[in-house]
């Protein structure tokens, strides 16, 4: 079975149209940096019998995660109890180590239901939010019985109720909550874009102990001071700039490129993703209390 | 719902404001280039997973039609189920509701969309636990075995047939069989009423071909039952040699 240790160096996202390239060129030295990969269960989950056969052999090949779009950690309707006993099964069912969320919402609880709105929605900065989230990443740890982490969603309405800045939010969730952080590289970027702050000084003030993995992406440019998280264009170099930093303030922790949208090739993801292992390997190594305090995190 | 914290009834307004641009007031001090990206991104992907669902209905209503419907089901439907592939059976529910989008549609319309969607359904769903079953012989003294995948569908309206420009006047009572072959396709087969009622027997009750032919020889009074199982059984050794039928149990 993976153990979080085995999900090291670099990944990528596993989108269905990828699934035969990596399948043909499996054990080829052009995807020796495929070291793990990352599933969405909501794509998953009672996904039919070839979509268990893909990732039968998946499983059977590379550490997987599982990161979540659909938990709602931030929204109006109770926790969707029922969905998370199926993500326990199916992380059980398959031995995956790691389950992530976003720091988001994406339920209202219209006409007493859940409500899904199917998109990852900004939390407002608020003291009650804090203790809001922070319970139900409580509760959800609880019902998985293992820790979660949650990662730094982008967003492009700033709450004008908010009471504390985005950086302060996602510390005291994390440390209330006392869960791990998934960093997004590339959404600390678009934040800082679309909200004018400095993703340098944001990144200095991340509990880098608690990081589990990163994400890298690109975005679309949609005027100079708004960006959106689409997944969709290559890493640009602000975004590199900031992944070299911070391999340097906390050492280099695992890593995996996201492609969602406009998927090119797999050989021209490869040298994004090499393009990582090549900053991971000038960067020093994590601490070991960073890691063992990570593995212990998740206990 | 439990008092609302004050973050919380933000939260409501800016939902409020997703499900409903065009009615549900601005969020003050939001810009509104910076809400419309969620107007955008969150009506959009809904559309998208609809659309992709319902080609035909799509068109045989209409451009404008179909972006009212879908902006109805936006505004009005809950939806109760995390997973993104549930959407379109979330949009079929929607369509029973009273007055989906205050829109007459057409009598057939639902089940254009319910036969679109079943393709989706058979061809996504967990494969069920195929019951043991002899490769088989003969069709006639054993039990046959269906693809688990297989369903039987009944329709008042010809929804196999229907396109743009051939939308139904009148029902036309319609059996259909959808199954997922060995390779994994979604198959249909247009069943006529003694075949469909064939089939409904041997998946409701244990019999062998030959007692369920019987049977239905029976229920049609027919003077030569004979012949009624001689042709059956050739039915079902044609639904054999197609995959519906995987084998017999004794």
């Amino acid at each position: 079975m993976a153990t979080i240790s085995q999900i090291q160096g670099t990944g990528l996202g596993l989108k269905r149209e990828l699934i035969p390239q990596i399948q043909s060129l499996y054990g080829q030295e052009q995807l020796a940096n495929i070291h793990f990969v990352e599933i969405a269960p909501e794509n998953w989950i009672s996904a039919g019998s070839k979509a268990a056969r893909q990732l039968d052999w998946f499983v059977e090949r590379y550490p997987v995660v599982c990161h979540g779009l659909c938990l709602s950690l931030g929204g109006l309707s109770p926790l969707n109890v029922d969905f998370l006993q199926q993500v326990r099964a199916f992380l059980h069912q398959y031995k995956i180590p790691v389950y992530t969320e976003h720091l988001s919402y994406c339920t209202d609880g219209f006409k007493g239901r859940q409500g899904y709105l199917y998109d990852l929605l900004p939390i407002p900065f608020t003291e009650e939010a804090v203790h809001y989230v922070a319970q139900r990443i409580r509760q959800t740890q609880d019902i998985l019985g293992q820790r979660i982490g949650v990662e730094n969603a982008s967003f492009y309405v700033a709450a004008p109720i908010s009471e504390m800045s985005e950086i302060d939010f996602i510390n005291a969730v994390i440390t209330e909550a006392d869960c791990l952080l998934h960093l997004d590289i590339n959404n600390i970027y678009v934040n800082s874009v679309n909200f004018g702050f400095d993703p340098h000084a944001f990144l200095r003030h991340i509990p880098g102990e608690r990081i589990i993995y990163s994400h890298m992406a690109g975005h679309y440019r949609q005027t100079p001071n708004l960006l959106v998280d689409t997944h969709g264009e290559n890493v640009i170099d602000p975004v590199w700039d900031l992944l070299e930093d911070a391999y340097r303030l906390f050492g280099a922790f695992p890593t995996l490129l996201e492609r969602d949208n406009n998927i090119p090739p797999l050989g021209v993801l490869m040298h994004e993703i090499d393009k990582i292992a090549d900053y991971q390997s000038k960067a020093s190594q994590r601490s070991t209390a960073f890691q063992h305090a990570a593995e212990l995190m998740t206990g | 719902m439990a008092e609302l914290a004050g973050f919380q009834r933000y939260q409501l307004a800016f939902t409020a404001r997703l499900r409903d641009p065009q009615n549900q007031p601005p969020l003050a001090g939001v810009p509104d280039e910076r809400m419309a990206v969620y107007e955008e991104i969150v009506f959009n992907n809904l559309f998208e997973s609809v659309s992709a669902c319902f080609p035909v209905a799509r068109k045989v209503l209409g451009k404008r039609r179909w972006l009212k419907l879908n902006q109805a089901f936006m505004r009005d439907y809950s939806a109760n189920d995390p997973l993104f592939r549930s959407i379109p059976a979330q949009f079929i529910e929607f369509l029973q509701l009273p007055a989906p989008g205050l829109q007459q549609l057409p009598p057939y319309f639902i089940s254009l969309c319910h036969y679109e969607w079943v393709e989706l359904s058979v061809a996504s769903a967990a494969a069920a636990v195929i019951q043991e079953a002899q490769p088989a012989v003969d069709l006639g003294h054993g039990r046959p075995v269906f693809s688990p995948s297989m369903q039987l569908l009944n329709y008042e309206y010809a929804v196999h047939r229907i396109s743009p420009r051939h939308k139904p006047r009148q029902p036309e009572s319609t059996q259909l069989l959808v199954f997922r072959n060995a390779d994994d396709h979604v198959k249909f087969i247009e069943l006529n009423a003694v075949t469909y009622r064939l089939i409904s027997l041997l998946q409701d009750q244990p019999l062998s071909g030959r007692q369920a032919l019987t049977l239905l020889a029976n229920e049609l009074q027919h003077p030569q039952p004979e012949s009624i199982i001689e042709f059956g059984l050739s039915i079902l050794e044609d639904l054999r040699s197609q995959g519906v039928i995987i084998g017999t149990q004794d």
